[in-house]
């Protein structure tokens, strides 16, 4: 045995590897980043599931994570193994059986919490702590390799964030935006763990932007970057979504446009610096952070073809902008509830009714403080050229508090909820991009708790999980209600979809569980082999 | 029957100890063990559980007649003045006597059986750490296997944080008898394919309908039992069980105390806690 791992230890980098060329590409068998792809586009080439055949698309395997509670994981697969992430934890599951591979535990991260993925890289899988530290791990075993802290937790900062794995480098933000902490997005070497860079949201005194934050003491005024991002690889440009000012729902310590919360900012991927931002809310106080995912499609544009960032914004309006300069094209809103602006100008500014400000008797405003999307994952199908966006109708009550905050505390200086006798409603859009418009729409009824997003498939399907608990399949092009499946609980992530030895699954977190759906086969009677010993 | 107080100690008894002591969480929190983590305590605190109470809970308190003390959730969470008392009064109602030994000889064994249940590296340890490192890395071969922090082989566990996950006495039994505690995903098998390919490596999963394989090579195989002709289980541990000869006592206590000391993170918000309350 120890000639036999000899000879493995030297042969293990033999295996198959990661590569960034392919994540680049579209996702084919694999889905091998958050989003499929670094567009952000959650389309999927695959066709065995497609408008005829998804009839037949019944449960295959359930993966329990033991202690798990609410799973927000996207799971990533590559070669037929798919990983997974808990509270501090990685699983590496056989993606065909659902049978465990390996499991990583981290017993001694000082936080506990939710997480939303893994990134692969080469032969590691890169996840972050609740408590901030980005971590390495061999994918093949699950053995630990390094972890590197990017984020105090004793000054506010956590982390839920799937990382972003680039050509040579990982790249991390942070969540903790109600307590004041100074949001930032850093990339690290994914060999060594040695930072690369570091872009913070909040920028320091006498640096561009500060003046716009009045009398709070900056640099802390949250601007967490608690999601994903996107990428353009022939830009090399990172585009990443900031959070809310702080506090959330106070702003009287803060007058101006607080800079760069709220926004997109776009970061030369190789050092971090601002290429351009483009703020959506300023001087936001109802806690619409801006982290629903930024989606990068190439559309024709007043008769030209450009690159352009699609973001259905929670506050209201989806808006386009040139991914290049940064140059507002246009916004439009897509809800019907939406009060606190009438438009937004040829500048991209919202033109901002008066009395809007929380109160401390409190004040209805629409979209609500969960906004009209959030982070659940649209998807864009260059078939269909179309957007596919969990959307919310509904308006809260904001209350807002007066006070003087201190740094890194958690304050959010009031708060907002749900009208008594005006529940919200979720609706499935197929927006338009250019004009906002929906071409069908699908109406859910349920609570309005849910937190599930979407694929798109070249099969012609969006999947996605509706607000009562059931997985969704719709015909991308006209909305025609498909395939549905009872998951019996609130869903809070976003489905995606693989193939493994020629045959197409469909994937999804839920609860403490992760399902996977395959199109149906006859059992046939099984011969077990010989077996010696157990 | 022997005299000693700790004899006739009987299933449950310790378990028991929480619902079943009377004395405050007050006075419990005033008393501190006054020989917590020494070295020379815990030794002569192995010597009078021996004596004494193994007969219940086992040679090495691994459990028997009376629980298992060396893994034990219970005591694990009990600080140092309750797993006093227990010894010292016994669990009433229960087979467990109470002891008369005298406060300095419970104490002892209070320290041997804490560190049963304390991660390695909050254990004090003799031995050398860098002659541990070289017996691990050199003459050990510890590391074809076995990887810390990204450094070694892959067929075996993944050692990084083994001070935090095994207590020293674990340690110790999984080096001299590997075979003993065996699965977890490291099971040498041999499948043989219906088209006659022979694939030899770890299993990390083994179902009725499916077996997954990392090979010598790193690479994995996810098998469909259904494609097998014949699945061999290795019946011992791929890991050497000749350790206790083939390594000095001096150097198994040098590889001990290294491993003991390899974890991710030396101290945490929750390791400190564990630290204090086994001070107090």
């Amino acid at each position: 045995m120890r000639a036999l791992g000899l000879l493995a230890l030297f042969a293990l980098y033999l295996s198959g590897q990661v590569r960034y060329s392919d994540i680049s590409k579209s996702p084919t068998d694999n889905w091998l980043t958050y989003n499929g792809d670094y567009s952000g586009q959650r389309y999927s080439p695959l066709t065995q599931i497609n408008r005829k055949t998804v009839a037949d698309l019944v449960p295959k395997w359930t993966y329990h994570v033991r202690g798990a509670r609410r799973l927000e994981t996207t799971p990533l697969v590559f070669d037929g193994v798919m990983y997974i992430t808990g509270s501090n934890e990685v699983d590496a599951i056989d993606a065909s059986t659902g049978r465990k591979i390996w499991i990583y535990r981290n017993g001694l991260a000082g936080r506990h919490g939710l997480n939303r993925g893994v990134a692969l890289l080469g032969n590691s899988v890169f996840f972050v702590s609740g408590d901030c530290h980005l971590v390495a791990l061999q994918r093949s075993t699950g053995a630990f390799l390094w972890e590197k802290q990017f984020a105090d937790a004793s000054k506010g900062y956590y982390a839920t964030l799937a990382p972003l794995a680039l050509k040579d480098s990982v790249v991390v933000g942070v969540s903790g935006g109600e307590s004041g902490m100074r949001g930032f997005v850093a990339a690290y070497s994914a060999s060594t763990g040695k930072q690369l860079w570091r872009f913070y949201t909040i920028p320091a005194k006498g640096e561009p932007g500060s003046k716009t934050w009045d009398k709070l003491d900056t640099p802390y005024g949250g601007g967490p970057t608690w999601m994903t991002g996107t990428f353009d690889p022939e830009l090399n440009m990172l585009y990443w979504m900031t959070g809310n000012p702080w506090p959330d729902y106070y702003g009287g310590a803060r007058k101006g446009d607080d800079l760069y919360t709220d926004s997109v900012v776009a970061l030369d991927a190789g050092t971090g610096k601002l290429r351009w931002y483009f703020q959506f809310t300023p001087h936001d106080t109802h806690d619409w952070d801006a982290e629903s995912i930024p989606v990068l499609v190439d559309l024709e544009y007043q008769g030209k073809m450009r690159r352009l960032l699609l973001d259905a914004n929670r506050n209201g309006f989806l808006y386009v902008l040139d991914r290049v300069t940064g140059k507002f094209l246009k916004a439009n809103p897509f809800v019907q509830k939406l009060t606190w602006a009438t438009g937004i100008d040829a500048q991209g500014r919202p033109i901002v009714n008066s009395d809007i400000d929380p109160t401390p008797g409190g004040r209805k405003v629409c979209p609500a403080t969960r906004g009209a999307t959030n982070w659940m994952s649209p998807s864009f199908s260059p078939e269909t050229k179309l957007l596919y966006v969990p959307t919310l109708e509904q308006c809260d009550k904001y209350v807002g508090i007066q006070h003087n905050p201190p740094p890194m505390h958690r304050l959010d200086g009031g708060g907002a909820g749900p009208i008594p006798g005006e529940p919200g409603q979720f609706f499935l859009r197929a927006l338009n991009p250019l004009t906002g418009k929906w071409r069908w729409q699908y109406a859910m009824v349920g609570p309005a708790t849910m937190w599930s997003g979407t694929v798109s498939t070249a099969g012609g399907l969006v999947i996605f999980g509706n607000d009562e608990g059931q997985l969704v399949a719709l015909d991308a092009s006209t909305g025609r209600d498909l395939w549905h499946y009872n998951m019996g609980q609130t869903l809070t992530a976003s489905p995606i979809t693989f193939s493994v030895q020629g045959k197409q699954y469909v994937s999804i977190a839920a609860g403490m569980n992760i399902f996977t759906f395959g199109l149906f086969e006859p059992a046939v009677p099984f011969v077990p082999p010989t077996q010696l010993g157990y | 029957m022997a005299s000693s107080p700790c004899k006739r100690v009987v299933p449950c008894a310790l378990l028991c100890t929480a619902l079943c002591m009377a004395q405050s969480s007050r006075t419990h929190a005033q008393v501190k063990s006054p020989l917590a983590g020494q070295i020379a305590a815990i030794k002569a605190g192995q010597h009078r559980f021996q004596e004494g109470c193994a007969g219940c809970h086992g040679a090495n308190a691994e459990g028997g007649r009376g629980p298992d003390l060396a893994d034990n959730r219970t005591i694990k969470r009990m600080n140092a003045a309750k797993l006093f008392d227990t010894i010292r009064h016994g669990v009433p109602g229960t087979e467990m006597p109470p002891s008369s030994m005298p406060d300095e000889n419970i104490w002892e064994v209070a320290a041997f059986i804490r560190s049963l249940n304390t991660a390695a590296f909050e254990t004090p340890v003799e031995g050398d750490l860098g002659r541990g490192r070289a017996v691990f890395f050199g003459s050990g071969g510890c590391s074809n296997c076995h990887m810390i922090r990204g450094r070694g082989g892959f067929l075996g566990p993944d050692l990084t944080n083994i001070g935090f996950s095994s207590s020293i006495a674990q340690l110790r039994e999984n080096i001299l008898h590997p075979s003993n505690k065996r699965g977890g995903g490291f099971r040498s098998v041999t499948v043989v394919l219906k088209n006659d390919t022979r694939i030899e490596g770890i299993a990390k999963d083994n179902s009725n309908y499916s077996i997954q394989i990392l090979d010598t090579h790193g690479h994995l195989h996810l098998l469909n039992k259904a494609r097998l002709k014949e699945v061999v289980f290795a019946p011992k541990s791929p890991m050497p069980d000749t350790y206790g000869e083939t390594l000095s006592p001096q150097d198994l206590q040098n590889l001990v105390a290294f491993l003991s000391r390899q974890v991710i993170r030396p101290q945490t918000e929750r390791t400190a806690e564990r630290s204090r309350r086994e001070a107090n």
